[in-house]
């Protein structure tokens, strides 16, 4: 089952497009990162998977082809906002009843457990606590509804580093325990590294990368080498973003697999992350999706071999 | 912090329909069996994947004697609360070990230890030793530096690796890849 | 790569009821109770108001009633008595009731959906299970309620105070603006028609302060513009040529007519030239010194063939006014509350 699927999806506000020919297929089971700059679309791409937005073009669905913001999907998915919205003025016991009247589906025991556990008061109203306890508590909100998917936007945006570990830590636990999928969009990678399986990078609205992180660092690497010949192989191979010294090259390229032939008097690195992920903020041009690529400017994207 | 809550709470939950989490660890609110031996510690800026961390904090656990077949391992739950790392980490991480032939899961108990890492006898570890000593006092004389013999060993290593056929799956260490001497 | 795939419970999808309505019924209670009680606030304390001097004047109006011989008189003086005591109070009173609908409007209705967009509690509200479109039902319907209710109950206390006014005669009957919308079904069904302008510009304006200026700005605009040019059209007005015309009712116009058409003030002037007498306004006229002592203007133009024409609502239309108010109030802001659902659903993050 895919938790989210899109195809040709774009959302245009006023004159301004947030997001264009989009086509995802996120699998479940993973936890999904949704990276990119600011003012890339993660925002857009997230309310429309949870159906706060109305796509402009193209369709989405959940959950196995449910239509995003559906009753259906309403009832899968949990959704923690930019800035985690809550009523301020409630105490968190009510922010608790007013979650479980609201869904089908709420794990009160659960909740109040948790927020013992991480001591936020029931009594205390959701505007006195600390953003690290607001974050919490929205969070305890989403995963007491027992979702099938958890989408979280920049949750960690307003958190010291002690916040931010326990927020992971307390969404990977509920991975462990649920097998519930997620999917978090950050502009920080490096929060993002340690938990995510799946990686989705955008920029400029579209989507430049989608996949396994286990298959995109398999399919990459730095190739270090002579600058001097540099060109030459770079016509040949899967070019993602070259960067050259005045004697030598390091090409990062897209590989069918660790077997490819290393060209000779060149070494081979494995890419990290984060270092994919600049090559292609780098290049506009570039994509890895899975799939057919798409013809872009004039970087072969496709792997020839 | 989340360690304490990941152990003492887990009993607590009113959920108890919770079922297990895959692979062979399930981590079950009911019946709790000690702590594990060890806990798992993270280094973010090794360079090494998480995963292969844990295999090899396992590896050196068993070298150091922290670890002793029939020990259970962390079970993913309490790896993951304590780390904030994903559970396909940890899971990769056992079925690696289980490939070594170094731990098994029990369903619905979790992972547990089942052979200890090959121990060679003390006066061979003396012998060796000694000559990896004079190999160094060697490599001094002709030049090299530290990072320069480091580099040279590597380099063997990941040669005798790839004459003997190296272990399947570890995508840090097979094909090309290395650290680059610059 | 394998993940972790276990599902985490049986698929309930097959079966996926709606979450019950009577849920939301704490939610919107516990969302908006403030907002009750200052709706309940505000009539009571303009209830505990009229209640005190509604007791005064029910008091002194005793004596008026028990005057007899009624229409005598004295009787007549003394009901002027009664009113020229107390009616000059009730005037800015009725005004100050005026604005009890559009404020409830405001607060009530233009609160619950411009809150939500303004602090960004949508993009919670909104993706829990219940739906948001059932969701502002849920919210604005109970409220509309309450606050309809509330006014009902409200408007039969005005009618009680008005009374005794209503008795002694005061030109102001029933019908007329100032009153009308007070009482009966009127006063329940402008509060009705405030919340549901309300709950529109909240959907419309997504800022609190805003939308509550809109609310009263175009409810006063609605009200205004019923008041005095829409009402008295819901029947035919009766037309009378009595100059003597007292019967209890709401007099539109008088005008003076002459041979069919309508005479100016030159014209009636020119005719009262002989007697001296000067017409300031068709109602109004004075005297000269060249008048003789028993000339009534008005009966001496209709010798010299004029006629008065008076265009009114009798008292007696009352009640059919009022329904056809307070329907076509009902009609409206059920329109206006589907419209805030509808937008609810369409409206983008």
């Amino acid at each position: 089952m895919n938790v989210i699927e899109a195809s040709g999806l774009g959302k245009r506000y006023g004159g301004t497009w947030a997001l264009r020919e989009c086509a995802l297929a996120i699998p479940a089971g993973h936890v999904a990162a949704l990276v990119g700059p600011n003012g890339a679309g993660k925002t857009t791409l997230l309310h429309l998977a949870v159906g706060l937005a109305a796509p402009t073009v193209g369709t989405v669905t959940v959950l196995g082809g449910r239509p995003a913001g559906s009753p259906a999907a309403l009832d899968g998915i949990a959704f923690v906002a930019q800035d985690t919205p809550l009523y301020k003025n409630l105490p968190a016991a009510d922010m608790l009843h007013l979650t479980r009247n609201l869904n089908r589906r709420f794990d009160q025991g659960y909740a109040r457990a948790r927020l013992a556990d991480l001591g936020i008061p029931l009594k205390r109203k959701a505007g006195h606590m600390s953003g690290g306890q607001q974050a919490q508590l929205a969070l305890t909100l989403a995963l007491a509804r027992r979702p099938r998917l958890l989408v979280l936007d920049e949750p960690m945006a307003m958190l010291d580093p002690l916040a931010r570990h326990d927020f992971m830590a307390a969404v990977m636990t509920a991975v462990a325990d649920d097998g519930v999928s997620v999917l978090l969009s950050s502009h920080v990678l490096a929060e993002l590294e340690r938990v995510a399986d799946y990686l989705i990078l955008m920029s400029r609205g579209r989507v430049q990368v989608a996949g396994d992180v286990d298959d995109l660092l398999a399919g990459h690497r730095v190739l270090t080498g002579p600058a001097a010949g540099a060109g030459r192989y770079a016509e040949r191979l899967s070019v993602v973003h070259a960067r050259y010294g005045a004697a030598q090259a390091h090409l990062l390229v897209r590989t069918s697999g660790a077997t490819d032939p290393v060209p000779p008097g060149w070494e081979a690195h494995p890419v990290s992350l984060e270092e994919l992920t600049l090559a292609y903020l780098r290049e506009p041009g570039a994509a890895a999706l899975p799939g057919p690529a798409r013809a872009r400017d004039a970087e072969p994207t496709e792997v020839t071999k | 912090m989340t360690i304490d809550k990941g152990i003492s709470r887990a009993g607590g939950r009113a959920d108890a329909s919770s079922p297990g989490a895959g692979g062979g660890d399930g981590p079950a609110a009911a019946a709790r069996g000690p702590a594990s031996p060890i806990e798992f510690r993270l280094d973010p800026a090794s360079g090494v994947p998480t995963y292969l961390q844990l295999v090899q904090q396992v590896e050196h656990a068993l070298r150091l004697g922290y670890l002793k077949p029939g020990d259970q391992l962390p079970k993913v739950r309490d790896a993951v609360a304590a780390l904030a790392i994903n559970p396909n980490t940890v899971l990769k991480a056992y079925r690696e070990l289980e490939t070594k032939g170094l731990a098994a899961g029990r369903p619905g108990q979790g992972t547990f230890v089942q052979a200890t890492l090959s121990q060679i006898a003390l006066p061979e570890l003396t012998v060796l030793h000694r000559s990896l000593l004079g190999w160094l006092a060697s490599a001094d004389a002709a030049g090299l530096d530290e990072d320069g013999m480091a580099a040279l060993f590597t380099t063997a290593l990941r040669e005798f690796r790839g004459r003997r056929g190296g272990s399947g799956g570890r995508r840090g260490a097979a094909g090309g890849g290395t650290e680059g001497v610059a | 790569m394998t993940t972790l795939t276990v599902p985490a419970r049986p698929d309930r999808d097959a079966s996926l009821r709606p979450v019950p309505w009577r849920r939301m019924a704490w939610v919107t209670w516990r969302q908006h109770r403030l907002t009750l009680a200052g709706v309940a606030a505000l009539f009571g304390v303009a209830a505990v108001y009229l209640l005190i001097t509604g007791l005064q004047m029910h008091h002194a109006y005793a004596a008026v009633a028990a005057c007899r011989p009624a229409g005598s008189g004295t009787c007549r003086g003394v009901a002027d008595n009664f009113l020229n005591t107390y009616a000059p109070s009730v005037g800015p009173v009725l005004g100050l009731l005026q604005v009890i609908p559009p404020l409830i409007g405001a607060f009530a209705g233009a609160t619950v959906l411009a809150r939500e967009l303004e602090t960004g509690t949508f993009r919670y509200a909104w993706t829990q299970g219940f739906g948001r479109a059932r969701w502002t039902v849920a919210k604005l319907v109970p409220l509309a309620v309450a606050v309809t209710v509330a006014a009902g109950a409200f408007s039969v206390l005005v009618s009680w105070y008005i009374q005794p006014i209503f008795g002694a005669g005061d030109h102001n009957g029933p019908l007329y603006p100032t009153i009308f919308d007070l009482r009966g079904v009127a006063l329940a069904a402008w509060t009705l028609a405030a919340f549901a302008i309300g709950g529109l510009a909240g959907i419309l304006i997504r800022r609190v302060i805003p939308a509550m200026f809109a609310t009263f700005a175009v409810w006063a605009g609605l009200a205004f513009v019923t008041g005095w040019f829409l009402r008295r059209h819901y029947e035919a007005p009766l037309i009378t040529t009595n100059p003597n015309f007292a019967a209890p009712a709401w007099v539109l116009s008088q005008v003076w007519t002459r041979g069919g058409s309508p005479a100016s003030l030159s014209m009636i002037n020119q005719t009262l030239h002989g007697v001296d007498i000067q017409a300031v306004t068709p109602g109004q006229f004075q005297p000269g010194p060249a008048t003789p002592a028993s000339i009534d203007p008005v009966h001496y133009l209709i010798q010299h063939g004029y006629t008065q024409l008076t265009t009114y609502q009798p008292d007696s239309r009352f009640w059919p006014f009022q329904w056809i108010e307070g329907g076509w109030l009902l009609a409206l802001s059920l329109l206006l509350i589907a419209t805030s659902v509808w937008l609810v659903r369409r409206r983008a993050a």
